[in-house]
């Protein structure tokens, strides 16, 4: 038994603390209870919150997909973020996660992406969802994800006092906002419809029926789908605000239910109305007029794993009909021996092909030697003539971290990549170097073997000087043995301009030569 | 005395009876079971749970039609409903509010 499943009682037993035996709660008193967390419970929502009516309609919801739909409830999850709402994922008892501010859309993504058969709910606040996390809501609206996003909206950042949010209306009043907000807020349900959400529908929490209804539409619909909940913020909003009947104190202790009875006067359903039409109408002294609700849009359109499906369907047609060239290729198992982890820095200056002479070797390796191979690149801003380096990780192994931690074998062609890289060789290593191009300094390392090449002369002679680096890939391949000399072969025929093939082999076997007599 | 139309199959259809439950030291006496049941059948009550509030109490329990919004609506999980089988429409009469609150 896992300490989240273990009761309440019986941790407190632990913790030493005195307790009765059992809670009111956990006694399975309420229909819900086998839902809720008990030790959990009395939940911290004030006297007259919105937010505790939105959860049983969201628990009524899951029970009656469980017995009518026969959904799973083990399969479910649901994800909130910080604030008043964001307690929802503390107080079910579904697997559940609390997540950083905003972020609780991007964490939801990845649980459904990672387990697409887990039906991801997110539940939480307007400040939470439209504010910081803004930018996630659109764009998983925008790529149709199958989850659901609840965004209870009360007007207000209640957990902290009750600051302007982005959803408090224009002229409404806040704790920041004593003479009227000036801002503009957010309607969003034309939001998430013009981010490319497939299910919009917004309701108060006054009802809670429809709501439950149009959350059951939600959680079963294919796509992204996101509830509006008006929720009465009764400690924080509405103590400001004309429908909580501002700051009577007759009425401190009913003003969620002031509130409630607004809803009851200004609500107004309509399903047909566009969302950009389904607005909260407030007057100038922030008291609300009109409030649209309804399941503005339902539409059936591929969601993402739909879409990711198809392209990778494509994709697969694709590789398909490329499949006969590239069985053509032999792979030369002539290398039998493990390799462990060599890491290798290539570096020179852009237009040397410093990037191809590494992917050369990746290829070598990866394709034609049966090894694994990472390839990694890096370079200044200019696009020829700047500093250029490459890396090349081999092993036989996979390669879990494909980032340099200190290579053994170096080739270097220019002085500035002499001067950047040499210091990260490893002691014992190999540096090889064209010796027109670098020039040693007098304190040049001793604890390395260091052998150069005229790589640079010896393509000038063959007749092209771009063909430098194949020169010193030869060199490099007679000196080290890491991959084969085929395979090097192989991959340079693939992978130089055909007309200058001749040309690079001949370059590559004079380095190669170079290379076998120099004394090791 | 406000007018209510009246089903012409009043006589015929059967109404579900629920028999109102309420966890008193949930309760936050927030209204909304007493404000919103359809029934009018909760009130205030004089007692007082171990948090201060005064939860509600049922004033006409013949009279619940096992509806369930109160037990939807309540924040607390403090008000639940067990069927308790079924009635003919005589037996069930609503009561309106200015009767209750007089
Ligand atoms: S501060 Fe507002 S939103 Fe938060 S629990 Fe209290 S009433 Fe609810
Ligand atoms: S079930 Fe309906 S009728 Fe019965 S007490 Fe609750 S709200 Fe009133
Ligand atoms: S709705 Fe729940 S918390 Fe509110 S008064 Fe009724 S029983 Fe109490």
């Amino acid at each position: 038994m896992s300490t989240g499943e273990m009761h309440r009682s019986e941790r407190l037993r632990i913790l030493n603390y005195d307790t009765p035996a059992v809670s009111d709660w956990e006694t399975g008193l309420h229909p819900m209870d086998d839902l809720l967390r008990g030790e959990r419970l009395p939940h911290i929502w004030c006297q007259g919150c919105g937010l505790g009516t939105a959860l049983t309609s969201f628990i009524s919801s899951l029970k009656w997909l469980e017995k009518n739909r026969g959904w799973d409830l083990d399969k479910v999850a649901v994800v909130s973020g910080i604030g008043c709402t964001g307690r929802i994922a503390g107080y079910v008892r579904l697997d559940s996660f609390h997540t950083t501010h905003g972020r609780a859309i991007p964490f939801a993504t990845g649980l459904k992406i990672a387990n697409p058969d887990l039906k991801v709910i997110v539940i939480s606040g307007d400040g939470d969802i439209a504010g910081i996390g803004g930018n996630h809501l659109i764009h998983a609206a925008r790529r149709n994800l199958s989850i659901t996003v609840v965004c209870v909206n009360n007007f207000n950042y209640g957990m902290t006092g009750g600051q302007v949010g982005p959803t408090t209306p224009h002229e409404a009043r806040a704790v920041t906002a004593q003479y009227g907000n000036y801002e503009f807020p957010f309607n969003l349900p034309y939001l998430a419809t013009a981010s490319g959400a497939s299910f919009v529908a917004r309701w108060t929490v006054l009802h809670a029926r429809r709501l439950t209804w149009t959350l059951r539409n939600a959680l079963t619909h294919s796509g992204f789908s996101f509830v509006e909940i008006i929720a009465p913020c009764s400690t924080a909003y509405a103590r400001w605000n004309p429908e909580g009947k501002g700051l009577d104190p007759e009425n401190l202790r009913r003003r969620g239910l002031e509130v409630m009875k607004h809803y009851q006067k200004v609500g107004k359903i309509d399903h047909d109305v566009h969302p950009k039409d389904a607005h909260v109408k407030v007057n100038n002294q922030g008291e609300i007029l009109e409030i649209i609700e309804g399941e503005f849009l339902d539409e059936t359109r591929p969601d993402f794993k739909e879409a990711i499906n198809q392209r990778a369907d494509l994709a697969e047609k694709y590789w398909l009909s490329e499949k006969g060239t590239l069985d053509k290729r032999k792979v030369l198992t002539s290398r039998k021996k493990r390799v462990p982890r060599k890491e290798i820095q290539l570096g020179g200056f852009g237009g040397q092909g410093i990037m191809s002479a590494g992917k050369i070797i990746g290829m070598a390796a990866a394709v034609f030697n049966n090894l694994q191979a990472c390839f990694t690149q890096s370079y200044g801003p200019e696009a020829r003539g700047g500093a250029a380096g490459s890396q090349v990780v081999i092993a036989s192994s996979p390669i879990h971290h494909p980032h340099l931690t200190q290579p053994t074998s170096m080739i270097i062609m220019s002085q500035g990549a002499y001067d950047k890289y040499v210091a990260d060789l490893a002691p014992g290593g190999v540096l090889l170097i064209d010796d027109e191009l670098v020039t040693l300094p007098a304190d040049h390392r001793k604890d390395i073997k260091t052998f150069g090449i005229s790589a640079t002369k010896i393509a000038e002679q063959a007749g092209n000087n771009r063909a430098a680096n194949t020169a010193m890939l030869g060199f490099w391949t007679a000196v080290e043995g890491i991959v084969d000399k085929d395979a090097m072969q192989e991959s340079i025929a693939e992978s130089v301009p055909p007309k200058t093939i001749k040309l690079n082999l001949d370059v590559f076997e004079a380095g190669h030569k170079i290379g076998l007599t120099i004394d090791k | 005395m406000p007018l209510w139309r009246q089903p012409l199959d009043r006589d015929r259809i059967l109404i579900r009876h629920g028999i109102v439950n309420i966890i008193d030291d949930r309760c936050k006496g927030c209204g909304f079971c007493i404000e919103f049941c359809p029934q009018n059948i909760l009130v205030i009550s004089n007692r007082t749970n171990t948090k201060g509030y005064h939860p509600p109490e049922v004033i006409s329990g013949m009279n619940c039609i096992n509806c369930g919004l109160c037990a939807l609506l309540c924040p607390d999980f403090a008000i639940y409903i067990e069927d308790g089988g079924e009635h003919t429409p005589e037996n069930v009469v609503p009561i309106h509010r200015h009767e209750v609150q007089g």
